[in-house]
């Protein structure tokens, strides 16, 4: 265990503050944020054999034990039954109570005790302060009758309101170790355990014990520790965890698995291929963590208004007490202030925004987006426009064959001639032109004596003639003639930003090939929902204003909200002015050549790339093909967001009434203390709401079957079958 | 008397029924080692902690009734007294949960047997694990005071015949009287639980259910039946 990993909560993975209670569960160094948190975790992980599990569960017990028996005596007394005839059995009676309440005081009131007094040695007051002040209160008051034989005891008083809050600590931590679930797995990298292989044994190690090299065993059901290649076995990952889609992939002998992917059906022998902390899984793990660890702004308020709100309580409770003390019994006033004590809760007012923050947080991460801060998800709720970047964002940042404008050449021989020669070539238009060729089915003509011709091209050889492939002044250095309608072409597609390559054999050009980048298949799905939740959507592009218009067309973009040929001071400064007229703006980008102006906006976004996650400049990092779930991560911080200010709401709304009746005098302190605890389970099970969110909407991918991106050929037909060069704007 | 004795009756024999899952839990608790003696003290002190838990769940079930119904706070006691209409809503409630309950018993209502004995049930005994086998006598107190309050269908069905009688001291002995009826069968567990025929403990859940749906009845009539009052008075005897 490192020390970062103390940061947070062992049982519900909050971060801990500086309430941290340590504990050793069965071994193990444990850190929690609360109580009710310690208590969960033992009662839930303990071992059996373990002393510590068991003596917890007496302790509570016992102390239930006697509390019970207080109170049904108590009850008793209240119903009158020791009046009349045997009212001399009355102070036995409450020297019955007093030596039930001394054990079940210190055995409930123990934990509170010692962290009221730890955190008052650090010169802080907290809720627990409150309680034991008031058991306190109620107790020695409750003693001091008994000697003097006054009628009213309030031993049940100070013992129910342990229990109470005991119990209510428990379920409230039982309720948010629920929103531990998703982010457990992702966690998970740091603290996972391996089976490695060493000649014929196999061992259990750490897997940050585990380095490259090291063969490893998965069982089925198991998660990989580490990435690798697979030495012996078949099987079927789910990689859900690290790309977001989950789906069975089919693994064999040879196949490379990635670290945090779970192993479905088959033992499998792993090669690890590097340490074991250098992989995504882990990287996605301090990520997260790291997110977990930060304080959003409403966090920092409602820290800020815990902060005061004990002393105020405190002063609240004694002004009562000593009001009341005017009109009523002493006793009566006491418990007046006792309930004061006890009902104030700043568990909820804390509890508001770290709850949803991390349901939102491992919501998203189990969909492979990665938040950075949780700042970052309460702004994105607030988003009304979204910038986005061109090339590899909106675009698959991959050129394709858009057009082939010829010159009385049919188009496939066009293509097979070119194919031909491009096929020897490694350049990214070249693999365009190949997969072009391929997805229409033709076969390329064979060429030998092939020559790249750095910047200009490629030649060779074919039946004795000359092939080429390239640019005008390849064609030029060749001396072909081009006829005056396909060089007129050439110029036109060149202007509107398409890559063009001239093709041509034996002594002339034939055709031209424009190449374009073309949009996503789902950004314009995209843009559509974002505008549906009321986003204004723009693009800020560095290419050209031709390009930039036609793809802002393309995925439904408005003509007015463009801006192109930025460079990326001027992106950054439109994304100011944008700032200036809407409020809070985002940036959607690749995450790698946009790292100032994701920087810069209020919430940077990445897709697909976010390669080192700890050097990106993006607070939200999408998947790979991540784009179409940009709505979903929107509608969950929303809706976290929307948790979070009903939290506040309520809790605030719950301690200004209940303050105001236990002030008036209108709550019995054991009421008040039941009331408490069922404020932080209403914050949690508000909270919870979260997790019946919908899921983002599926991948093409995961849908059906439609071709894979790089083949796609959308040309124009009618351009790749005329006999003469038309020059459409290739629709798209 | 008649009603704590049929809740008795009932409790003894519904605990025949308890031998599925509580009666697991007394045979785990096993022997102890220093003798008969010391034995016996860990059955007690196991079903000590569970009657303490009865009690309480009566006598706040009793006073919860109490509140709703009669915030004056006169008590009434159990199937006597005249009664207002809060009261006798929750007796129609409580009456008609009594026999629900005894329907489950006679395996009528599956579904409610899955609701009531709900999966947090197990999870919560797995985690009690340890307070079986550990030393001393704490354990056992405490394992107790745990038990009583793992779901069980039984216990639902007199905390609304306690709920019903809106009184803590009514609720309560209601309570203690099906806790009591149930101390003998469990504390007996350790060696005659197996040899009992699955017949027996067969006759033993009808007989429970009866009394259930009995008590159900009469708690339902005293809602509705205008002559209930007389009814009951000449059931049970003035007190």
């Amino acid at each position: 265990m490192t020390a970062q990993d103390h940061a947070l909560c062992s049982h519900c993975l909050l971060p801990i503050g500086r309430r941290a209670m340590r504990r050793t569960v069965n071994g193990e160094t444990c850190a929690f944020c609360c109580y009710g948190c310690c208590i969960a975790y033992q009662v839930k992980h303990g071992k059996t054999e373990e002393w510590e599990a068991a003596w917890l569960l007496i302790r509570l017990g016992v102390g239930g034990f006697l509390s019970m028996n207080i109170m049904l005596f108590s009850l008793l007394l209240y119903s009158d039954a020791f009046s009349g005839a045997d009212a001399e059995m009355l102070p036995w009676i409450h020297l019955l109570l007093w030596l039930f309440a001394t054990p079940a005081v210190i055995i409930l009131g123990g934990p509170f005790l010692r962290e009221a007094w730890l955190h008052g040695m650090e010169g802080r007051l907290t809720s627990s302060a409150l309680i034991v002040l008031g058991v306190g209160a109620a107790y020695l008051y409750s003693a001091f009758a008994t000697i003097e034989g006054s009628p009213h005891v309030y031993f049940d008083t100070a013992t129910m309101v342990l229990m109470l809050f005991t119990a209510g600590y428990y379920l409230d931590a039982a309720g948010r170790a629920r929103a531990a679930r998703d982010l457990q797995p992702l966690l998970a990298a740091e603290s996972e355990w391996a089976t490695v292989v060493i000649g014929d044994g196999e061992y259990r190690r750490p897997v940050r014990e585990v380095d490259a090299g090291v063969l490893v065993r998965v069982r089925p059901g198991e998660r990989i520790p580490v990435d690798g290649v697979i030495m012996e076995g078949e099987s079927h990952t789910d990689e859900a965890l690290i790309t977001g889609e989950s789906r069975q992939i089919a693994k064999g002998v040879g196949s490379h698995v990635i670290a945090g992917s779970i192993n479905l059906d088959g033992p499998l022998l792993i090669q690890s291929s590097g340490v074991a902390n250098a992989t995504r899984w882990a990287q996605i793990c301090r990520s997260v963590r790291d997110a977990l660890i930060r304080r959003s702004p409403s966090q920092r308020l409602a820290d800020n208004i815990v902060g005061v709100f004990v002393p105020i309580i405190l002063v609240l409770g004694i002004g009562a007490s000593v009001y009341w003390a005017r009109h009523l019994p002493f006793d009566r006033a006491l418990l007046i202030g006792l309930a004061v004590l006890v009902v104030a809760c700043p568990c909820a007012v804390g509890l508001a925004a770290p709850m949803a923050t991390s349901l939102g947080i491992g919501r998203l991460a189990r969909h492979g987006c990665l938040v950075r801060d949780p700042a970052a998800l309460e702004a994105l709720a607030r988003i009304r426009l979204i910038a986005f970047d061109k090339t590899g964002t909106l675009t698959s940042g991959q050129a394709r064959v858009v057009a082939i404008d010829s010159d009385g050449t049919r188009a496939d021989v066009v293509l097979a001639h070119a194919a031909g020669l491009e096929r020897h070539s490694e350049h990214g238009l070249a693999r365009a032109i190949a997969a072009a060729a391929a997805a229409r089915g033709l076969e390329p003509v064979a060429i030998h004596d092939v020559r790249v011709l750095p910047g200009r091209g490629i030649r060779g050889k074919s039946d004795g003639r000359i092939v080429a492939a390239g640019s005008a002044a390849l064609m030029r250095e060749l001396d072909w003639s081009l006829t005056p309608n396909l060089a007129e072409c050439g110029r036109r597609r060149e202007a509107s930003s398409h890559s063009v390559i001239y093709v041509g054999w034996g002594e002339r050009a034939y055709a031209v090939l424009s190449l374009d980048d073309t949009p996503l298949p789902e950004a314009r799905s995209t843009v559509e929902a974002l505008r549906c939740r009321g986003v204004r959507v723009t693009l800020l592009t560095g290419d050209l204003p031709a390009a930039a218009v036609r793809i802002a067309a393309a995925v439904g973009i408005e003509s007015g909200d463009i801006e192109a040929g930025l460079t990326p001071e001027a992106k950054r400064a439109a994304l100011e002015r944008r700032r200036h007229d809407h409020g809070m703006v985002a940036m959607v980008g690749d995450g790698l050549n946009d790292a100032p102006v994701l920087a810069g906006a209020d919430v940077g976004i990445a897709v697909g790339s976010a390669t080192d996650l700890a050097r990106e400049a993006a607070a939200v990092v999408l998947p790979p093909g991540g784009l179409r779930t940009l709505p979903w991560v929107i509608d969950v911080a929303r809706a976290v967001r929307a948790t979070i200010l009903t939290n506040l709401a309520w809790a605030f709304g719950y301690n200004l009434i209940a303050i105001g009746l236990a002030m008036a005098g209108v709550l019995q302190p054991v009421l008040a203390a039941a009331v408490m605890a069922g404020s932080s389970i209403i914050v949690v099970l508000n909270s919870l709401r979260l997790e019946r969110l919908p899921e983002p909407a599926p991948s093409a991918a995961a849908e059906g079957a439609p071709p894979p991106r790089s083949t796609a050929v959308p040309v124009n037909s009618e351009a790749l079958q005329a006999g003469r060069p038309a020059c459409p704007v290739p629709p798209i | 008397m008649t009603a704590y004795l049929v809740i008795f009756v009932a409790g003894f024999a519904g605990s025949f029924h308890c031998i599925g899952m509580c009666g697991g839990f007394a045979c785990a608790l096993g022997r102890d080692p220093q003798g008969r003696g010391a034995t016996v003290l860990r059955h007690l002190l196991y079903n000590t902690g569970r009657l303490t838990t009865y009690c309480f769940l009566g006598g706040l079930a009793g006073a919860i009734g109490q509140v709703i119904c009669t915030p004056q706070g006169t008590t009434v006691p159990l199937l006597g007294g005249p009664l207002d209409t809060g009261q006798r809503i929750l007796a129609i409630l409580a009456g008609l949960l009594m026999i629900a309950m005894a329907l489950q018993f006679f395996g009528l209502l599956p579904r409610l047997h899955r609701i009531t004995t709900g999966s947090g049930a197990s999870t919560l005994a797995a985690s009690l694990g340890s307070l079986l086998t550990a030393p001393g006598h704490a354990a056992p107190l405490a394992f107790g005071v745990f038990n009583g309050f793992l779901p069980c269908p039984l216990v639902y069905a007199f905390a609304a015949q306690a709920a019903s009688t809106a009184g803590a001291l009514p609720g309560f002995l209601t309570m203690a009287a099906f806790g009591l009826g149930t101390f003998p069968a469990m504390l007996l567990m350790g060696g005659v639980g197996r040899a009992l025929a699955p017949a027996w403990r067969q006759r033993g859940v009808w007989l429970a259910g009866s009394c259930i749906l009995l008590l159900g009845l009469v708690t339902v009539g005293r809602g509705i039946l205008p002559f209930a009052v007389h009814f009951a008075h000449g059931w049970t005897e003035p007190a």
